[in-house]
């Protein structure tokens, strides 16, 4: 079907493009549905948007976590064609990491400022590293030895480690969810806008991830390891022939991936003050969702894919409740994979279409 | 050649040895008391088996990966709970409805079918759902198919977990959402009467020990049947088979359904047998849980997946609960001064088994003749790369 | 290739068939007391009392006090009742993939395993009432007498307010009572949060509930009673265990108010977090089901102190001081002995109540003297006789429906990270 659009009569390609527009914009129109229906549901009740800005910025700040999450789908199954089921684990470990150093970085909620700065930043480093030796790990252990091997095999390592994964999640903190001191007043009201309210949290959320999603998209684009990747990604053969080592760069590609899983870790452990061995489950499938809604191997469709979860999640909770969200941002799974499975800025790839 | 020589050569010989130890598997619960846990472990551990060779059509043979098989349990399940249960009991202006059932329950408010109806039922109900499943991944290949029936089975759980808070019919909830249904009613068959779980859990044994029968039985005709044929056409190379005339279409939304009424099957029959139900259970993990018994076993193997089933079964039902976490091992572990609980490990366990499978042994314990030879012989075709035509020998 | 399939088959159903045959009729033997009255007692002078708690999760420590309780009543008589050695075993009802509560799978094989023992006297469980809906229907068929030392919900004993249809008889199968419990029910806590939310000068109250038997069946009663005494309720959201933050939920609320009728293990520590936060000026209530350190103590895991200190809890027993007012010698004996064998000042409030329940069943066995291998016997003297008993929780008798009349509910509020007893709360039952 993919040659069908390369040659083939005008006709043809166009009704190849006619077909695009509209899945993708079918899409976007599927993706509006929430917000369009509660915004006027909002202004027919209050009469202004605040609800509605509350649930965008609730979910702006989900978002950013599951962008950073969702950037290791995507770099990794840009590069292997893999799902890394165990990337949700990884998060969730940096979470627990970080968690674990409040303590040993003498940090409480009444730390100065300075100290406060200073010893999260210490601790971003750490787990973002932890996360990041995690993931390499796995790579090494998990899916390098089963490279030729069809692709079931990978799949199911994959999913074996997550099951390991949580299992040391559950003896490092056992089985149920933990409070963990709540060192920046994570839901203290830092302004208004327009009638919206945000909170401590929200901005921690996104000032951390803009800067990290920058690095890391410069870091692919100029980078000579980046173009290393980039090669990879597109033809592992020829960029081995081109003189690449392929074995370090798809351990790069999995150590940047960590890096940002790390750092979603930390960011989740300051912004809900609490961990659990679970976590890393469901914080995976949305961000799998999202990679998968942007364009999977496209790092700006993972986090443009992970601020409309996250948004789709904020309202979800908000409106329908938090215990219908995750059937919610399933089926537009399910969605997405059925009409448009390359996403909305990826293109289409072998495994759908 | 000494007789013993002749005997293992003689074409006869499997069929005694199959025959002996079907009897001898038949005949178990009779050397044990009737409530033992032992048979309980058993129970389950062969309403696993239908249920692992239910998943194995769809990705042993057919070589789709099925990550949402909890929902076919789901269905199966729930079906006990809407028609074998007083979970509607103003139905019929509360005298209910009752269809083949014992004394005792045809006075209960609510809808009573008979065990037989609700294996139909279940079989009908998850059929459907199969083929609502398949539909979306009929375009998709590989790790997509995977991702969407994932996507499935945890909306499906969701929907039940919630099923409290929709409405059908009227005012008729959906399910009873985090609370059980409960009780559920005792298998009452035509013959034998009602059983009583409580009492004596023999009866259930051989009933689910007929149900085992049945589903190989039926397995075996469809493995060596047309359509068995076009499953592993289809697992082996999607483009060729197509080519070869085999309906895709068809052919993949079969292998959805038989799959899931397997699934129904064992649903059914646990219902009454745990008397009880809980959408809580519908999660991810059970979908692993059924997945690793079937490459434990070996893909596509059925003698390999009803080994794979019952290991796994036993080992998380019986071994680490009752053995591993039993009085002898934590007396020595006490002694040795560590305060360690197996059951705490169950998942990593697992986890850790299905790592080792795929990196170790990938075509199982049992394996199918031909994945044997696929996935020791490098460079081969496997699951997603085309390969090139190859000559087999028709029996597997 | 069919003709031998078919001899296959054939040969395999015949002996299906030939074994259920023989052993249809085996059903009442080697099961001691199964069916009405059968054949008297138990052989031999040991008697089982089997315990059904969750002991993994977050449950663990609560169970645990639970536990330390009945060992303790069972050490205070030497571990013989009469001429009867009492021999407890401590039974798991939650599992791995499902801790912090009871996993129906595990409790049911928790009374299988009870019902199976010819020596088994007394099952004392479930904690959790949903628990209790699939232990109760087994134990009763085999006449095993049942305590539990904290189930609260309505349904398992009357079809008060609060139940469902069909409730309490289709947990009867035997159609006898052979269940007690020594804590109130719901509708006596649901009285009792509206009782100190008028005091306190609430004029609404939002509820949340897990959705669990008890945290839903509790909203329900704590919905009516809040009613009764002319509290407007704003709402009755049901929480889900696995969602990330309950601050778009809390953001909700708009009632001066909140009742959390969860229980800790549903993740009910974030959402008292959550709630908290995004309403500052709310006044916060937990039932007994979140009375424990796991929920009160920041350090090991719990809602932090400033959330604390605007929390106030429900449970159904009274604190040392008041015991003491009320000249209740065996409440004192009991906080003594407890600190004297483990060390612990200040109990879990469970602690008492697994202390009382296994004190119940010894003096119920006591009170049939040689007659205490009879289970008939015995669930008829528990839920006929007791009377006016007087316990470490106060003077209390066992109604023919196997509840206690005892109605007190203490007030307790957090310091230093422990539930500490404040005050005794009357409520009338709606």
């Amino acid at each position: 079907m993919e040659a069908a659009s390369v040659t083939g009569a005008p006709s043809r390609r166009r009704s190849e493009a006619v077909r695009e527009f509209i899945s993708r914009y079918g899409l976007i129109a599927i993706l509006l549905i929430l917000p369009v229906v509660y915004g006027i549901q909002d202004l027919s009740d209050d009469g202004n948007l605040n609800r509605l800005g509350n649930n965008l910025v609730e979910g702006l700040s989900n978002g950013a976590i599951l962008a950073l999450i969702a950037l290791g789908y995507t770099l990794v199954y840009g590069i292997i064609e893999l799902i890394n089921f165990a990337h949700g684990e990884v998060f969730m470990l940096g979470s627990l990491a970080a968690a674990a150093l409040y303590t040993p970085f003498g940090l409480t909620p009444d730390t100065s400022t300075g100290g406060l700065v200073l010893g999260l930043t210490a601790i971003l480093i750490l787990a973002m590293l932890t996360s990041a030796s995690l993931n390499v790990m796995i790579e090494r252990v998990a899916y390098r030895p089963l490279r030729a091997a069809p692709k079931l095999a990978p799949l199911i390592t994959a999913v074996g480690m997550s099951f390991v994964l949580q299992n040391v999640g559950i003896l490092w903190i056992g089985a149920s969810q933990v409070a963990i001191p709540d060192l920046l007043g994570s839901q203290k009201h830092l302004i208004e806008i327009w009638g919206v309210t945000v909170t401590r949290g929200h901005v921690l959320a996104i000032a951390v991830t803009i800067p990290l999603v920058f690095l890391l998209t410069s870091f692919v684009a100029r980078s000579r390891l980046g173009k290393a990747m980039r090669a990879t990604a597109q033809d592992p053969e020829a960029a081995r022939l081109m003189g690449i080592n392929v074995d370090t760069t798809i351990s790069l590609t999995f150590l940047l991936g960590g890096l940002m899983a790390g750092a979603a870790g930390l960011i989740s452990a300051l912004y809900q003050t609490s961990i659990w061995y679970f976590q890393g489950f469901s914080a995976g499938l949305y961000a799998f969702t999202a990679a998968v809604m942007g364009g999977i191997g496209n790092i700006r469709g993972a986090v443009l894919g992970g601020f409309i979860i996250g948004i789709i999640q904020g309202i979800s909770d908000n409106r329908i409740g938090n215990d219908w969200t995750p059937a919610i941002v399933f089926v537009y799974l399910v969605i997405i994979m059925v009409f448009r499975p390359q996403g909305l800025i990826g293109e289409e790839t072998r495994e759908a279409g | 050649m000494s007789r013993v020589a002749q005997l293992r050569h003689h074409p006869r010989t499997p069929i005694a040895i199959g025959v002996l130890g079907a009897i001898a598997v038949a005949l178990f619960p009779l050397f044990r008391p009737p409530l033992d846990g032992l048979t309980n472990d058993a129970i389950l551990a062969l309403a696993f088996v239908v249920m692992a060779l239910g998943l194995n059509l769809v990705v042993g043979f057919a070589g789709l990966l099925d990550l949402g098989y909890v929902a076919f349990y789901a269905f199966g399940l729930m079906v006990t709970g809407w028609w074998a249960s007083d979970f509607y009991s103003s139905v019929n202006d509360e005298k209910g409805i009752h269809v083949g059932t014992s004394d005792f329950v045809s006075n209960l408010p609510g809808i009573h079918l008979n065990f037989l109806l609700l294996i139909i039922g279940a079989i009908v109900i998850c059929a459907v759902a199969g083929i609502v499943i398949g539909l979306p991944t009929l375009r998709l290949r590989g790790d997509y198919i995977a991702i969407v029936t994932l996507a499935f089975g945890e909306i499906i759980g969701r929907v039940f977990a919630n099923g409290d808070e929709i409405t059908i019919f009227g005012d008729n909830k959906l399910s009873n959402g985090r609370q059980s249904i409960s009780p559920i009613d005792q298998i009452n068959l035509p013959v034998f009467g009602e059983f009583d779980s409580a009492l004596n859990l023999r009866p259930y044994y051989w009933t689910v020990f007929a149900l085992v029968l049945v589903v190989l039985f039926v397995n075996f005709r469809l493995r060596d049947s047309r359509l068995g044929r076009a499953w592993i056409a289809l697992r082996e190379d999607e483009v060729a088979a197509a080519s070869m005339g085999v309906p895709l279409v068809k052919t993949k939304l079969l292998s959805y359904a038989a799959g899931g009424a397997f699934g129904g099957i064992s649903g059914a029959f646990l219902g009454p047998f745990y008397t009880s139900i809980n959408a809580n259970q519908f999660q991810f993990g059970f979908s692993i849980f059924v997945l690793a018994m079937v490459i434990l076993g070996g893909l596509g193997s059925i003698w390999g997946v009803v080994l794979g089933a019952v290991a796994l079964s036993f080992v998380n039902y019986w071994l680490i609960p009752d053995v591993l976490d039993g009085e002898f091992v934590r007396d020595k572990l006490d002694s040795l001064g560590l305060d360690f609980s197996f059951t705490e490990v169950t998942f990593g366990v697992f986890g850790f088994l299905l790592v080792l499978m795929m990196v170790l042994r990938p075509e199982g314990l049992l394996p199918e003749r031909r994945r044997q030879m696929e996935l020791t012989t490098p460079g081969e075709g496997g699951l997603e790369e085309p390969g090139e035509a190859k000559v087999f020998e028709a029996r597997v | 290739m069919r003709v031998r399939w078919l001899a296959v088959l054939s040969c395999l159903f015949a002996a299906f068939a030939l074994a259920m045959a023989a052993c249809g009729d085996d059903d009442d033997e080697s099961v001691s007391g199964g069916g009405d009255g059968g054949g008297g007692g138990i052989s031999g002078d040991t008697l089982t009392i089997y315990s059904s708690l969750p002991l993994q999760g977050t449950s663990k420590g609560q169970s645990e006090a639970v536990i330390n309780g009945e060992k303790l009543a069972l050490k205070e008589v030497g571990g013989k009742v009469g001429k009867y050695t009492i021999k407890y075993v401590s039974l798991d009802d939650s599992t791995a993939q499902n801790p912090g509560t009871a996993d129906e799978g595990q409790t049911a094989q928790n009374a299988r395993k009870a019902v199976q023992d010819e020596t088994t006297i007394f099952y004392l469980g479930e904690f959790n009432s949903g628990g209790t809906k699939v232990s109760l229907p087994i134990l009763n068929k085999a006449n095993i007498p049942q305590i539990s030392p904290s189930n609260t919900y309505v349904g398992l004993t009357t079809d008060a307010p609060g139940s469902e249809p069909g409730e309490p008889d289709k947990y009867y199968p035997a159609q006898k009572r052979t269940y007690a419990r020594i804590v109130p029910t719901d509708t006596i806590q649901g009285a009792a949060l509206a009782t100190i939310m008028k005091e306190d000068g609430c004029k609404s109250v939002h509820i949340f509930n897990d959705k669990t038997t008890y945290g839903a069946g509790l909203a329900k009663n704590v919905e009516t009673a809040a009613k009764d005494v002319g509290l407007t309720v704003e709402g009755n959201d049901g929480t889900d265990k696995n969602a990330p933050n309950y601050r778009s939920l809390a953001s909700k609320i708009n009632a001066d108010c909140f009742v959390g009728s969860g229980v800790t293990g549903e993740n009910y520590v974030q959402v008292f977090k959550d709630v908290a936060a995004a309403n500052p000026t709310v006044k916060l209530y937990g039932p007994d089901g979140v009375a424990e350190e796991a929920f009160t103590n920041p350090a090991k895991g719990g809602i932090p102190a400033d959330v604390g200190a605007r929390t106030k809890i429900t449970v159904a027993t009274l604190g040392l001081e008041e015991f003491k007012k009320r000249n209740n010698a065996q409440a004192e004996k009991f906080f003594t002995d407890y600190e004297k064998e483990y060390g612990v000042a200040q109990p879990d409030p469970y602690a008492i109540y697994g202390y009382e329940t296994m004190a119940l069943a010894l003096a119920t066995l006591e009170a049939v003297g040689d007659k205490a291998n009879d289970r008939k016997a015995v669930y008829t003297q528990l839920l006929t006789n007791t009377k006016d008993r007087e316990s470490a929780l106060g003077v209390y008798s066992i109604d023919e429906n196997g509840d206690t009349t005892l109605t007190d509910y203490g007030l307790y509020t957090i310091k230093d990270g422990l539930p500490t007893f404040t005050k005794v709360i009357k409520a009338q039952a709606g």
